[in-house]
């Protein structure tokens, strides 16, 4: 009873090939609560884990908008309503000036999202996960592949799931406990 | 599989040889003079400097101009290896960003230091000051400000984006090792990596979306600088082709730079095998093209500024070109543009002491391309009004020099202390190979 | 001579503290007896804090009439005195630099005996006891040097002094006089005679090496009426003529209708053919000149309006030529007026330094008095000055300066700034002028010429009290003290000199020897005695562009004959003399001649003007000749160290300054397309005009500028890396070869353009519009980007390289205008400062602006009113008519900045002229 309880199973490849028959077995057996873990990306596995890639363009683009309006707005009522001067000659509402900080600031918000969206639907950062407890896992950096079974998956039961992992032909199976 | 990645591994973690502690001994004593040169000028002025009226502009904005042509060509050219899912972003695009960063850091100290009261730059920025004055929008110069702060925030975020797994893979092999303070550190900036295929796939996402969202910035950071001098009245800088030519003409510092760095990273670090012989071919052949559409711009500018440009731009243009201004525009033109054209030999850019001076000239070439814009541009004024020329300090030759030194030690210790090339990007091509291999 | 402090070598350091003007002393607010009559007093401030006195400073020993404008008793601003003769309310470059002379930080302060500076008390019991030995000799070994004197109360004095000791002599020492016009006037009319010139009644001028535009003092005087009489002429359709010839540019060849160069062998012959074709009784000789038939026949055709004048330079023959000239045309009461000269002993001035000379080396002098003059600087080294100078037992020198010759003579007297002492002048016309003191003495030990001279007679005299003495001989007791009174307040005190009419003598052609046409060293006068006054030093040239120094003037065809570029050293000899010497080539300098500018190469003027440039006077013949043929040259193969502004040969590529032929008219001035709508300016519109025609690049507006504004000397380092700081630049421009002027000067201050390209480069707001159009630059806000220098295509905007502010925070700067730190730009304001006093008097007063009530300091200077400014949108303003007139345009107008600064256009002959 000294042992905390299971935070989920996992299973350890060598072959990123024995890990998307992995993934795409465990999702034909209704497995939902599941993630794979690779060196590298594969987008194979993604595809069959329902991972979309689409909302951080979204994210991306709508910030941009947003960023090259807010900057075209904050340049247009500081020249022309807070502090109006005469510069050159020119009109306060010299419009064609505007464009090419507002367009600027715009592809600026715009990567700064893409990266914020990106952490911010892979819930990054987020320096601990019972993961990390598994046995070998630092080599999922480096050259190993692994298929993790959530304990909050309904499915899960610590035995069954060791005894489905064991069937995908892994390296070896374990069980994830809190440390 | 292991065993593939671990030169490129090592060659972050194993403290440094010889060869390296003197490059960065040297690197730093060239940080120090650059230290002594702008202490000099934020006490003394830039009087010190051999700028007068007209030519208010000298070695400062040549080397802005430059550096940042170093930074675009390189940001560029490793956006669009990301973008084309190229074989040779693996090895290459890692040190193109590194060369990028490194080269908007030493660009941007310029902005700053040319300023007659660098300590009021801050004006250029709209924050609610207590004169409750803004910025003046209007101004080529507050567009370079918003150009060069997107430069590096993106330049950086397209660089840490695609170094967040490798970090992770550092933070995994420090612990393996029992080396816990220095897994704690890259654990921190890994944030948490672990490597999901989920988050992979937003990762790609994000990165390439990075990627294409620096091509504009880039074109506009560049067209930015050329503005400045586009937007005056001076005969030789007023032209609308300017931008372009200021792009096109910059390509080939950055290509040189990146392919001299991956020709001295290779023999030094010994990373043959991620850098191979076909990486370098294709650098060089694109360092060679970059050169002629270089030629492309200068043949351009001869003949639409010496036949079809109003009498004072056509004289402006002959100064510079033909007058006491023809050593440096001939210069440039011999050394960006036909000097790369020797790497069309197979025989040639297969070897590193062709290959390392060819791309160092190249940047040199460059460098004189923008003396002879921000220099040679004002020797035929509007009006014949002074007869004093522009002849540089020894304290802007210190700046120069200083910079050039940060640039080479920000590299360094970028591979000293962070993976060269791309360690994900290399596993995943093996696994790729591999796989090809298998199905033969 | 042994080492003192004064002729170390001066760092740079110390040439911009000069350029500061320190304050010697405190300048107080007691206001003493000696202080001035205050004139002028606005109704703000109380008088002693804000007020303008009349007074007059001399040049070459001849007033001209100043207003001395004072802040808080401090002199700070110097402008013309309108209603003086030789003035007329504009000032010339010397007058402008005499407020930073007064402050100059290395004026002589102490009472000296061989450089140890002594009590008074010394030097007054060794005067008694010179005195008392001079007494019994009858006077026997006194001798006083002077410069020219004009002053009724020093010649007074030294009449006494002669009287008093019959063995005594009085000498007179200028290094720029002109001997041969009086010895020309000797001869036409057996009496010497000063030829008044009235330039605005002339129709057709012919100059002999003249030089009437240029530096002296009747320049303003006689460039009023040059100008005057273009302008009548132009509105009456018959511009009068001005034909010049001489050897090198001279600022009257350059505005010359018709310009011959013209070696100095061939100028009696050209004066001879002009006399001759003249068909002048009397003439001895013939000459011929293929020139000569056309301007006899101007001249003719002017008849009494017709004016021959011979210059500087020109042998007694030419003077006396065209004396007989102008009594030949009868040109007297017409174009001129001959007048008895102004100066209390007109004399040739070199033989009576020689005479002096000689006697010491005779050992006939035993107490040498030298009162203002510089012999060892500024006498011809041939002439052996300094050697005989040992000869002397007492020698005693009064000068501001510890200079040459305070460093040879036993005793040294500092001398009072004319800014702080009393005195009198005589102007060119010889009307009279009391000089007051418009500021305490800064140097407390000084004395004035007047109280060294009573002080041989007696107990010394105050300067005030010799002056007083003169004037209430002169005018009588009864009315003394009201006419004492008025001459303090108006600047004058009395009438010119009543015109005479001496009739030619029949002998009056003496031929001289015919010189022979080699190479001929022509010397020149240049910023001379004021060496040591660092705006004077760092003003380009105006026909050079050089500043710090002189050079050797070659035309170019000889510089390159030779093998010498510009700025390449020469050797020149001259009588086995030799110095060595920058070579700069200028266009129009007569072949065969070399231009030697005096009163460079000083030895111990101070840290501004020691070893500026090289010494003429080490070349010059002993009889202090203005030509000497027999020059050799040789290039060393070195560079000299030469301060450029400008390039040696400057064509007008930019069409800068279109040249029309009367009655020629411009396209008017219109506002081209914009995409962007107009700014509409309701109220006022400040704008300026310039006429080309009427500058004659005398440089005072520049100078004025650089008084009124605070702006800074940079030193000849700086300035020769092409930081000059002037707010105001003159352009010169070459005239093509068969052009027949030299030059034009257009004056170039800010635009103030409409569509000011230099405000929307700029990052931070620095420089923007006001309500009025001015395009003003706001120092505090400037973060230093340079960018708007850059776009301005005129290039007048100035950077602060370095911090200029203690150097110009003194009691001298104008505390009106800001000073700017290191790191800002500057630029002209149209003198935004007087434009807000203007505007703040007239509130108070209730009334509107008047048209010309706001004056830029350039404007103010200008000798020939070409300046103009005033608001564009009032109704019937002299600006908004000139700038219809059909000369009118906008410098680069094709660029569409539509400037607020336009310029009117050159009126040259036309083809049937």
């Amino acid at each position: 009873m000294s042992q905390p309880p299971p935070q989920g199973a996992i299973a350890e490849f060598t072959e990123v090939d024995g890990l998307i028959a992995a993934v795409r077995a465990a999702r034909a057996a209704g497995w939902s609560r599941l993630d794979a873990h690779a060196p590298h990306p594969v987008p194979e596995a993604a595809e069959a884990l329902g991972a979309r890639a689409a909302p951080v363009a979204w994210i991306a683009v709508a910030a941009g908008i947003f960023g090259a309006a807010t900057a075209y707005g904050t340049e247009w009522y500081l020249s022309v309503h807070d502090y109006p001067l005469n510069v050159g000659g020119r009109p306060m509402d010299a419009w064609p000036v505007f464009l090419p900080a507002a367009y600027i600031v715009g592809v600026l918000w715009a990567a700064a999202a893409a990266l914020l969206g990106m952490l911010r639907l892979n819930r990054l950062p987020r320096l601990h996960h019972p993961v990390f407890q598994a046995r070998g896992f630092h080599r999922a950096s480096q050259d190993r592949y692994f298929l993790h079974l959530s304990a909050e998956d309904p499915l899960f039961e610590p035995e069954a799931a060791l005894e489905f992992l064991r069937g995908l032909a892994p390296l070896r199976v374990s069980v994830v406990r809190a440390a | 599989m292991s065993l593939s990645t671990a030169p490129v591994v090592a060659a972050t973690l194993r403290p440094g040889g010889w060869g390296f502690r003197i490059a960065l001994l040297l690197a730093l004593a060239g940080v120090a003079v650059l230290a002594g040169a702008v202490s000099t000028l934020l006490v003394l002025g830039i009087g010190v400097w051999g700028n007068n009226i007209p030519y208010v502009w000298g070695f400062d904005l040549i080397a802005y101009a430059w550096w940042i042509g170093i930074a675009n060509a390189a940001s560029l050219f490793a956006a669009v290896l990301v973008l084309r899912r190229h074989g040779l972003r693996t090895a290459v695009n890692r040190f193109a960003e590194a060369v990028a960063l490194a080269a908007v850091l030493a660009a941007a100290l310029y902005p700053i230091l040319h300023l007659g009261r660098p300590w009021l730059f801050g004006w250029t920025i709209p924050y609610p000051a207590t004169t409750r004055l803004w910025p003046q929008f209007g101004s080529p110069l507050v567009w370079d400000f918003w150009g060069i702060m997107a430069h590096v925030v993106v330049t950086s975020l397209f660089w840490f984006i695609g170094l967040i797994p490798d970090l992770a893979t550092l933070r995994d092999r420090a612990a393996t090792e029992g080396r816990w303070a220095m897994a704690r550190a890259y654990g921190l900036f890994a944030l948490g990596w672990r490597g999901s295929v989920v988050h992979w796939h937003r990762h790609q996402a994000a990165y390439r979306l990075v990627a294409a969202l620096v091509l504009p910035l880039l074109l506009s950071a560049q067209t930015v600088v050329a503005l400045e001098f586009a937007t005056t009245l001076v005969p030789a800088w007023h032209q609308a082709r300017l931008p372009v030519h200021v792009v096109v003409t910059g390509l080939p510092s950055g290509i040189g730079v990146v392919l001299a760095m991956a020709a001295v990273l290779r023999q030094a670090l010994s990373l043959e095998r991620f850098v191979d012989a076909e990486d370098m071919d294709l650098l060089a052949r694109l360092l060679a093209c970059a050169a002629l559409a270089s030629g492309a711009a200068y043949a351009h500018e001869l003949v639409t500024g010496l036949y079809l440009e109003d009498p004072e731009t056509r004289a402006a243009l002959a100064a510079r070109a033909f007058g006491t201004g023809a050593p440096a525009y001939w210069g440039a033109v011999l050394l960006a543009v036909l000097l790369p054209q020797l790497l069309w030999r197979q025989g040639l850019r297969s070897r590193a002491w062709v290959v390392i001076p060819v791309g160092l000239l190249a940047a040199a070439g460059v460098w004189l391309d923008r003396w002879s814009l921000v220099v040679g541009g004002l020797l035929r004024e509007r009006l014949p009004a002074h007869a004093v020329a522009y002849a540089p300090s020894p304290a802007e030759w210190a700046l120069l020099g200083g910079s050039a030194a940060l640039f080479a030690a920000a590299l360094l210790l970028f591979g000293r202390y962070i993976p060269v090339v791309a360690i994900f990007e290399i596993r995943h091509e093996e696994t790729l190979t591999e796989a090809a291999e298998e199905e033969r | 001579m042994p080492p003192h402090p004064m002729g170390e070598t001066a760092g740079r350091r110390d040439v911009l503290l000069m350029g500061a003007s320190v304050a010697l002393a405190a300048a107080g607010c007691d206001g003493p007896d000696e202080h001035g009559h205050p004139l002028h007093a606005r109704p703000r401030g109380v008088a002693a804090e804000d007020a303008s006195y009349a007074t007059v400073l001399d040049l070459e020993g001849l007033g001209r009439g100043v207003l001395v404008r004072t802040r808080a008793g401090h002199a700070v601003k110097l402008e013309g005195n309108p209603q003086h003769p030789a003035s007329l309310g504009a000032t010339d470059i010397f007058a402008e630099a005499a407020v930073l002379s007064l402050h100059d930080p290395e004026r002589s302060r102490r009472i000296r005996r061989d450089g140890a500076p002594l009590p008074p008390a010394e030097l007054d019991a060794a005067l008694a006891e010179a005195r008392a030995a001079l007494r019994t000799a009858g006077g026997a070994g006194l001798r006083l040097l002077t410069g020219p004197i004009a002053s009724p109360t020093l010649a007074r004095l030294i009449g006494e002094v002669l009287a008093a000791y019959p063995g005594a002599r009085w000498h007179q020492h200028d290094p720029l006089a002109d001997d041969a016009a009086l010895a020309g006037a000797m001869a036409a009319f057996g009496r010497p005679v000063a030829v008044l010139p009235d330039l605005g009644r002339a129709r057709a001028v012919l100059c002999l090496g003249a030089d009437p535009l240029g530096p002296g003092p009747a320049q303003l005087r006689q460039a009023r009426d040059w100008s005057s009489g273009r302008r009548e002429g132009r509105a009456a359709g018959r511009m009068p003529r001005l034909f010049v010839a001489e050897a090198s540019p001279s600022l009257t060849g350059a505005r010359a209708d018709r310009r011959i160069p013209l070696h100095p062998a061939e100028a009696e012959g050209f004066a001879r053919a002009v006399a001759a074709a003249l068909g002048v009784p009397g003439l001895a000789r013939q000459g011929a000149h293929p020139e000569a038939a056309g301007i006899a026949a101007a001249l003719r055709e002017a008849g009494p309006a017709g004016l021959v004048l011979a210059g500087r330079g020109q042998p007694p023959a030419v003077h006396a030529l065209a004396l007989a000239m102008n009594q030949a045309l009868g040109a007297p009461g017409t174009s001129l007026r001959l007048t008895v000269p102004p100066l209390a002993q007109p004399e040739p001035m070199a033989a009576s330094l020689a005479g002096l000379t000689s006697a010491m080396a005779a050992n006939e002098v035993t107490h040498l008095l030298v009162l203002g003059a510089n012999p060892l600087a500024e006498a011809p080294a041939a002439l052996g000055f300094a050697a005989a100078l040992r000869r002397v037992g007492f020698t005693l020198h009064a000068g501001q300066w510890v200079d040459e010759t305070a460093h040879a003579c036993r005793w040294h007297v500092p001398l009072p700034h004319p800014l702080e002492a009393w005195g009198d002048a005589r102007a060119s016309c010889g009307t009279p002028a009391i000089r007051q003191p418009v500021t305490l003495p800064l140097v407390e030990a000084a004395r004035g010429e007047a109280e060294l001279l009573s002080a041989l007679l007696g107990p010394p005299q105050t300067a005030r009290a010799a002056v007083a003495n003169t004037w209430r001989t002169a005018w009588g007791e009864a009315d003394f003290e009201s006419r004492w009174d008025a001459a303090l307040e108006a600047g004058i005190a009395g009438e010119p000199a009543p015109a005479i009419a001496p009739a030619l003598r029949p002998d009056w052609d003496r031929p001289g020897e015919a010189a022979p046409a080699t190479l001929t060293a022509v010397f020149a006068p240049d910023i001379g005695p004021e060496a040591q006054n660092a705006w004077l030093q760092e003003m380009p040239r105006p026909l050079t562009g050089l500043a710090w120094g002189n050079a050797a003037l070659f035309d170019p065809l000889t510089a390159a004959t030779l093998g010498l570029a510009p700025g390449d050293e020469a050797e020149l000899t001259l009588e086995g003399r030799q110095v060595l010497a920058a070579c700069w080539p200028v266009p129009g300098q007569a072949p065969g001649c070399v231009t030697l500018p005096l009163g460079g190469g000083r030895r111990a003027a101070g840290a501004v003007g020691t070893g500026r440039g090289f010494d003429a006077n080490r070349l010059r013949p002993a009889d202090g000749a203005w030509a000497a043929p027999g020059l050799a040259v040789r290039a060393t193969g070195r560079r000299a160290a030469l301060v450029a502004t400008q390039a040696h040969h400057r064509p007008d590529e930019a069409g800068a300054v279109p040249r029309l032929a009367p009655g020629e008219a411009l396209a008017p001035i219109q506002p081209g397309a914009s995409l962007h709508p107009d700014w509409a300016y309701e109220g006022r519109a400040w704008a300026m005009s310039i006429d080309v025609d009427a500058c004659i690049g005398c440089n005072a507006c520049a100078i004025a500028c650089q008084a009124e504004n605070n702006v800074p000397v940079v030193g000849p380092e700086e300035l020769a890396r092409g930081r000059g700081m002037h707010w105001l630049r003159i352009d010169r421009y070459d005239a093509p070869p068969a052009a027949p002027a030299a030059a034009s000067f257009q004056p170039v201050p800010c635009m103030h353009c409409e569509k000011a390209p230099c405000e929307p480069v700029c990052p931070v707001n620095a420089t923007v519009h006001d309500s009025e159009g001015l395009n003003v630059m706001v120092h505090a806000r400037c973060v230093g980007t340079r960018t708007c220098s850059n776009n301005c295509p005129y290039k007048v905007r100035r950077f602060n390289w370095d911090d200029h502010r203690r150097a110009l925070d003194t009691p001298r700067r104008n505390p009106e205008v800001a000073l700017r730190p290191r790191g800002v730009m500057e630029k002209c304001t149209y003198c935004s400062h007087r434009i807000t006093a203007a505007r703040t008097q007239a509130g108070l007063e209730g009334r509107a602006l008047r048209d010309g009530e706001v004056e830029t300091a350039c404007q103010r200077a200008c000798p020939t009113q070409a300046i103009t400014f005033g608001d564009l949108n009032a109704p019937g303003s002299a600006v908004a008519a000139l700038r219809r007139d059909g000369r009118s345009y906008a410098l680069l107008g094709h660029l569409e900045t539509r400037p607020r600064t336009t310029y009117l256009a050159q009126t040259v002959p036309g083809e049937t002229a």
